[in-house]
Formats: C-alpha cells, structure tokens, sequence
C-alpha cells in the first residue's frame, strides 16, 4: 500500500513539462541567432553568386578529384604527418601530467577529504586546503575555456611557429579538460569505497594513491584515450594558426588554390584521425576486462596478466620519446631538408634574460574595460570621450519608464554601442549563433543518419522482425548501412576547422560556412554515439512494438527509449561546438575569436584581454548552466 | 601501485632527459641568436626574417639571396627565418628571435614600439617613400574606374570587399584610412556587404579576379609584378595617394658598428650586377636609400589616431 501511494505522487509530480520547456527554448535560441547576428544568405538568394558558388563547387568536386600523388609531395605530406602526431602526443603527454597533479588539488576527496570535521581548529585547519582546491578549480576552469586556438595564437609570438607551439598550445587546453574530469572522477568515488585506508592509518596521499586512483582507473583511462584521439584531430589543424603540421600546409595551399595538393592532404589527415580511432578502440578493447566478460574467465599465467600492462606503458613511453626526439632533432620536413630543433624555444623560456623580452604581453592580463566611456575611470580621458560623443548616454532621449517602448531599447542599445566591453560581449553572438544553429542541424541529421546507421535495424533486423530477407535486400541494407557509417567516418575523421576551410572557399567567410562545417562535424560525431546507444537495447524490446515497419519501429520505440542518451551527447555536443565558435572566429568565419585574434596581431593587448575574458566567460557560464540543469554527464 | 611507481620512475627519467636535452639547448641556442646584451657584442649569427606578403617560396629564395649576399660583404652567417603572420615578425625582431627584418609601414613602426625604441631604420627602397595602393575590382562586376572612394561607395556598396593582411600597411591600414576619411568616418564594414581579409596581396588579387570579392585593394608593387592574365580579370579602379611603406629594421642592440656594414652592404647593391639584379629586380626597386625612423612618424599618426578596425 506504502509503495503505491509512493509511486502514484511520484508521477504527480513529474508532469512531462519540461519537454514544452525544452522546446520553446530550442525555439527562442534558434529566432535568437537568426536576429541577433547578420546572415548572409545571398549565395542561395543572389543568382550571379548562386552561379558563382555552384562553378566553384563543381570545381572543387573536380579537383577533389584529382589528388597530387607525386612521389616528392608524398614524402612532404608523411613528414608533416609525423609532425602532426609528434605535437599530439607529446600534448597529451604533458597534460596527462599536469592535469593528474591539478586534478589532484582540484578533487575535493583528495585534496581536501570528505570525511566530517568537527569544532572550530579542525575547520580553521581545512580553510588552506579549501582555499588551495579552489585555486586549482580556477586554473583548470580557465586553462579548460580558452581554446587551444587561443592559447596558440598568442604562443605564436612567445615560442614562434612550430609543431612545439601547437603542442604546448594543445597541451595547456587538453590540461584543463583532463583535470576538471579527472577530479570528478576522483570525487565521484563512494568514500566508503577506500575508508580501510584512512582507518588504518593511510594520509591523504596513501588514501588517494591506494584508494581513490585505482577506483577510478578505468573512467580515467578511457577518458585520457578519448582526449588523446582529439588531440590529434586538433593538432592536425592546429598549425592554421601557426602550430605547424598539416594544418599550416592546408592553410597555405588553399590559399593558393593547389587543390590536387589540398586533396593529397586531406587523405592524409583522414588517415591519421581514422587511424587514431581503430588505435584507440582496439586499446580500449585491451584496457576493457570485465570480470564477467567470458574472455576474463579463460585461465591466463600470471606473466601474461602482470607483463600487459607493463607492454602498455613501455609502448606508450616509446612513443613519447619518439615525440620528444623527433620534434627536436628528428624532424627534417622543413622546407631545407635539414633538422630543426624545435624545442629550442621551450627551452629558452627558463632564461630569466629571455623571459624579460616578452614581457610585453603582460598587458593580456590588464583587460580594457573602457571605464571611460561608462562614466567612471580617468577623468581626463572621460572628458575627450564626452566631446568626441562616444560615452553611454541613457538618458538621451527615452527616461528610465518609456521601458515599454521597442524604440526606447533600441537606442539604449545603440548608445551602449559605445561601450568596448558592450561590444565586445556582443560580439560572442556570433559563435553562439553557430553553435546554436550547427549543433540543431547535426543533431537533427544524426537522429535521421543513425536509422541506415544502426547495425541492429539493418543487418540484425531479422532477430526482432521475424522476417527472413532475400539476399538482394539485405545486400541493399548492407550498402545503405556502409554508406552512412562512410559518411559519418569522413564527418567526423575531418576537423571542424577543415570542413571549415573548405566552405568558407565555397560560400565566403561568414556564419553560413561556420555553422555547416560544425553541423557536418556534429553529425559525424552524433550518429556514431546515438546509433550505439539504440544497437544497445535489447532486441526484446523491439520485438514488442514490431508492427510491419522497421521504420516505424525505429521512430516511435528506439528513439524515445535512447532519447535521453541522444539529448545528453548532443548538449556535450553544444558545449564543444560554442568553444569550436570561438576557433571558427579566429580562423576567419569572424565575431569574438576574429575580433581577439584581431587586436592580438595589432599588439593591442589591452582590448585583445579583453575578449579572451569574454571567451572565458561564455565557456564558465555555459558550463554552469549545464552543472546546474545537470544536461551534460562527464566522459 | 607498483605500475604506478614504475610510471612514476619512467616519467622522471623522461624529465630528467628533456632538462638535460633542454640546458644543453639553452646554451647553445643563446650563442647562436647570441641577442642579449646591448653592449654591440656581434652574434654569431643573424637571423634575417620579413613580413609574409608574398607567396612563401618566392620570399624564401628572394631573402635567401639576400642572407648569402650580407653573409659574403659583412663576414658573420646570416640565415632568413620565414614566419606566416606580421606579428610574429614584429615579435621575432622585439624578443630577439630575429636581427634584421623587411617590414611594412605597420610593421615598422610596431617594431619601434615593441622594442621600446630599439629598432632602427636601416635602408628603405626607393620606392617605398612614395607608395601607394591600388583598389581593384572583378572585370565582370561592372565597376568602371572611380574618382574618388566615395564614389567606389555608391557603386559598390553592398558588395564584397577584401584587405590583405590584417597588419598590412598598404593591404590595409591605409586603405581603410583613406577610405574611412573621403567617406566621411564611415567604415568599410558599413558599407560594403562583407569585408574579409584574404592574408596578403597575392591572394586578394587571386581571389578578386576569380570572383570570391568584388572589390579588393593591394599594393601597387604586388599588382605591377603580377601576370597580364590576372590584370585582366582584376583592373585597377582607383589609386591612393602616396605614403610611406615598407624598410629593413634591424635591432639596435647589434652596435652601430655592425648596423653601420649592414647598410652599407645594402646600399651598395648595385642594379648592374648579378647579385643586385637579382635582389632589387625582386623587390621592383632601384635602389636602396637611407632612411630613418622619422619618416614612419606619418604612419604612425594614423595608428595612432586609433583608425577603427571594428570590435
């Protein structure tokens, strides 16, 4: 009787609202960015730049058709290859380093402790340590939301240009994205689960070396390897802003319009991505032992169990230690032929002498908040602005109560026009706008891709459907099924910033060719997750609801058992797609990435700390609406 | 835990290799750029860089014959070092990754500001004392001529236009600042449909004859080297009147003494000869001519006047 009642206001009180909730959101963001940004359509309106963009087009195809594969441009393309890896492993490798020993201070069960203090010095003795986490969580947070375009545009001008500037650039983002889950995983771990430590006499250290990391080892484990294939595919263009690779190449020679050349490069960076995926699935598979798992039963010698883990690791040190030399000394794919030591600047950085001349750049740190023209701030440069009519004036025309009035927001808009920051934070309309529109459109083509795109309702329809294929239609499923996983392969194997380039050779710079490339790219990394999540419900399930139509069956008993899922990995999704905004700005698509890149080149660090502030902003804001919401799960 | 431990002992090896690898580095790689210390000491080396505004392998091979030539007059190795955007030439020369450096207008007197005053004018072209821009257009567009750039306004607005470089002196700066003053203050951005930035002259006139941009300006120099093809498609509509452009800056903390044999060799280039024809026939110039900082004090006044980029 007690569980019925229980059961009934459960569902009381969880009326499905939050779905017309959802929905009016989408609806309001999506007006939103058609109205807060300018869009430039006329490629489609305009018939003589219709015409233009379709010659282009077929001009592309034709030329994506023609790759150079001369024997010298083969050598150059693997030399640039190794360059790109180079960077991404030794990236990861000292973010794995750093995060481990920031996530340490960052998790408050390792840092801190989660057992119960009582009485006034035991609090007073936990303030440092509350103190020092929190100070980790914000070098984390901060190192997480400047994306490592950023972080590469202004290394440029410390470090030059090179694969170590993408690699310290990647680094330094990939830290604050490992140490922020890494010390989740590590606070998500049950105290009770390593309580014997602390009980028999273990300190903070002991706890978490013997306690809480082997707990968690598996999630960070598989998170790490996540990263790492990431790493990889940013590396590959990073070097758009200088970071070396196969991105500087790429850059280059779509600026001269190589396309055969363009082409040869872009297998390359395809192969390098997809190779990265099979790695890390087939390592994934190696670190996967499941005690259930029949696998696990099969009786192995001890060495066989023990020496794994030890080939793991000696692989993994080879590999870095290729990296180190072959960025150092190994490297010969510059343009003489001859090696070149890349890490030479790194090492300069520990001159005291060295350090001094690029001191300049502390007025990154002094943001311009363009207090004058807000009526605050130094009085004589107040004044200047007054008489040149650039401060904000409220009052000018409308009071405080014509608030009703549209009119009345429109020109207090325009008078706060005048203010720096007012455009600045204006400016972050732009990569919101294409996250907003990129993310609706690839989750929408996801969801429709993820139907040829799903094993179980292509080849293993029969085990629910009960019927038995003719051999022709289940040779059709399986074309139709490597057509979908194909495109989402090439989706998802080709950066954002690449789909990027290539669009924006197609359309013009501008918010239509960004928010395609990050729709392309979401798509291919969508459908991947979604149709794994409806291949994994059981067959059962679906045996039910089978009434004649696979389609159906696909659309009312798949969908909405993995919605959930599905609206999970699609605001992850977002999430990345608005730090992807800001990488699509600094490469050219324009708006507050553009803007900082902008006044970085012009030395005016003052206003270019500015925007990164408002970079940091929108990535910390988004990301505790989403804690908030709890929309987006780690890993 | 073992494997930790084992991890552990593996990653401070790995350090302990990368420390050593990265002192031996740091001393010598402080004796090749040899760039500390005003006291006129010579490095052992210098390292020549330019501001990208051409294609990259045309400037590898032009400022490579430049290095062997001061190599042969002045005794000391010297060695071009590309860099792909105008700042990291500007921070190259300011942070001492770089002696001697071909740079624009912008370029140069960023240079003098970074440096805080420790860069000098070498030698200019003659050429560069009285530079100027061109405003293209795509031959399929319609615009004609034009006689000023308000009237470049009224016919094109709306339509596509694209600078060079962001830190072009004549692919930019310039342009915008002639434009924004004969338009009474009003920006390009506010007048034609979508203002880009292709990255350098070569590729604004490549991407205003193919028709990416309508309207485009670059500078005289790029334009007058370019093939009759290319002109056709992209025909000069308006001209700017003339500034100040491009120098070699060199830091000051070489001596005056080295500075003084730098210019020298650079002056002396003689258009007779095979290396001076080579050189200066690339750089559609003359000759070299002394220059001071001084001159620049006109590009700097429209920087400074804070010519609005937007943003």
């Amino acid at each position: 009787m007690m569980q019925r009642t229980r059961v009934e206001s459960c569902y009381a009180a969880k009326r499905p609202w939050g779905h017309f909730a959802a929905l009016l959101v989408i609806a309001v963001l999506v007006i939103g960015s058609f109205w807060a940004v300018e869009w430039d359509f006329s490629t489609f309106t305009d018939p003589a730049k219709a015409e233009r963009a379709l010659e282009r087009a077929s001009g592309l195809v034709e030329a994506f058709s023609d790759p150079d594969f001369s024997g010298e441009w083969l050598e150059r393309c693997w030399e640039l290859t190794k360059e790109t890896l180079s960077a991404a492993v030794m990236a990861t490798f000292l973010a794995v380093i750093f995060a481990y020993l920031l996530a340490m201070g960052a998790a408050k069960s390792v840092a801190v402790g989660v057992e119960p203090v009582s009485g006034w010095r035991g609090r007073l003795l936990r303030l440092p340590l509350h103190l020092f986490c929190s100070a980790c969580r914000w070098t984390l947070d901060i190192l997480r939301s400047v994306p490592d375009f950023a972080w590469a545009v202004i290394l440029v001008a410390v470090l030059g240009l090179g694969p170590v500037t993408g690699a310290v650039a990647l680094a330094l983002n990939i830290t604050g994205i490992l140490g922020k889950v890494y010390s989740e995983f590590w606070d998500s771990v049950d105290p009770k689960g390593y309580e014997q430590i602390r009980a028999l006499g273990g300190g903070r250290l002991k706890t978490f070396l013997y306690g809480i990391r082997p707990l968690a080892s598996r999630s960070v484990q598989s998170f790490t390897l996540m990263r790492a294939e990431c790493a990889i595919r940013n590396a590959a263009v990073i070097g758009a802003v200088g970071g070396g690779g196969l991105g500087a190449e790429i850059m280059y020679q779509i600026g001269m319009g190589k396309w055969g050349k363009v082409t040869t490069l872009m297998l390359y960076t395809l192969g390098l991505t997809l190779g990265a995926d099979l790695a890390s699935n087939f390592i994934r598979r190696q670190l996967r032992s499941d005690p259930n798992h029949p696998r696990a039963v099969k009786p192995r010698s001890t060495f066989a169990n023990l020496s794994r883990a030890y080939i793991g690791v000696a692989f993994a040190m080879c590999v870095v230690l290729w990296s180190v030399w072959f960025m150092g000394w190994g490297n010969s794919g510059g343009p003489d032929g001859q090696a070149r030591n890349y890490l030479e600047p790194l090492a300069k950085l520990g001159d005291a002498k060295e350090r001094k001349k690029i001191a300049f750049f502390e007025d990154l740190l002094k943001p311009d908040f363009d207090l004058e023209s807000i009526g605050y701030g130094d009085p004589a440069k107040r004044e200047i602005q007054e008489q040149m009519g650039t401060t904000v004036k409220f009052s000018d025309e409308y009071e405080w109560y014509d608030f009703w009035r549209p009119s009345a927001w429109v020109s207090w808009e325009k008078s706060l026009q005048n203010w720096f920051v007012w455009r600045v934070v204006k400016s972050a309309a732009v990569p919101l706008a294409m996250a907003i529109i990129g993310t609706l459109l690839g989750v929408l083509a996801a969801m429709a891709l993820s139907y040829p795109h799903s094993l179980a309702f292509q080849l293993e329809s029969q085990q629910f459907t009960g019927e038995s294929p003719h051999p022709a239609v289940r040779a059709l499923r399986v074309v139709q099924m490597a057509l979908a996983r194909g495109i989402g392969l090439v989706s998802r194997g080709v950066p954002e910033v690449m789909w990027a380039f290539l669009f924006i050779a197609f359309f013009g710079p501008g918010l239509l060719a960004g928010s395609i490339a990050i729709a392309l790219h979401t798509l291919g990394v969508l459908v991947r997750v979604f149709s794994e999540s409806v291949d994994n419900i059981p067959y059962r399930r679906f045996e039910q609801t089978y009434r004649g139509s696979r389609m159906s069956c696909f659309a009312y008993t798949a969908g909405p058992m993995s919605w959930k899922d599905w609206m999970t990995y699609s605001f992850f999704q977002f999430e990345s797609n608005v730090r992807m905004g800001v990488v699509l700005g600094i490469v050219g698509v324009g708006g507050l990435g553009f803007f900082f890149t902008f006044n970085f080149e012009w030395f005016r660090f003052e206003k270019a700390g500015t925007h990164l502030l408002v970079i940091i902003l929108l990535t910390v804001v988004i990301d505790r609406i989403s804690r908030r919401l709890k929309l987006s799960r780690v890993g | 835990m073992k494997r930790v431990l084992w991890l552990m002992i593996a990653l401070a090896g790995i350090f302990s290799i990368a420390a050593c690898g990265g002192g031996g580095n740091n001393t010598s790689g402080g004796n090749t750029t040899g760039s500390g210390g005003g006291n006129g000491k010579a490095p052992e080396k210098i390292i020549i860089t330019a501001i990208p505004d051409d294609n990259a392998d045309k400037l590898k091979e032009h400022f490579g014959n430049i290095a062997k030539y001061l190599e042969g007059k002045i005794g000391i190795p010297c060695e071009y070092m590309h860099v792909e955007n105008y700042a990291a030439s500007v921070t190259a020369l300011a942070n001492g990754q770089a002696h001697l450096s071909w740079m624009g207008g912008v370029t140069t007197v960023q240079a003098d500001q970074q440096t805080e005053g420790g860069a000098v004018v070498v030698c200019c072209r003659d050429i560069d004392k009285k530079f100027k821009t061109y405003f293209i257009a795509n031959a399929d567009s319609g615009i004609g001529k034009v006689n000023d750039l308000k009237d470049l306004a009224g016919k094109a607005g709306g339509k596509d236009f694209t600078f060079g470089s962001k830190g072009s002196t004549s692919g930019h700066l310039m342009p915008r600042y002639f434009f924004t003053t004969q338009n009474e203050g009003k920006k390009p951005e506010d007048v034609f449909g979508k203002v880009g930035y292709s990255g350098s002259h070569d590729l604004t006139l490549k991407q205003v004859a193919e028709g990416q941009y309508t309207v485009g300006a670059l500078n005289y120099a790029t334009y007058d080297k370019a093939s009759d093809e290319l002109k056709a498609k992209a025909p000069i509509i308006y001209t700017t009147p003339t500034y100040v452009d491009y120098s070699f800056v060199a830091r000051k903390d070489l001596g005056d003494e080295l500075i003084g044999k730098i210019r020298k060799a650079l002056l002396e280039l003689d258009p007779a000869s095979e290396d001076g024809k080579k050189i200066l026939g690339f750089m559609k110039a003359g000759k070299l001519v002394e220059a001071d900082m001084k001159e620049w004090a006109g590009i700097r006044n429209v920087m400074e006047s804070d010519v609005d980029i937007g943003g």
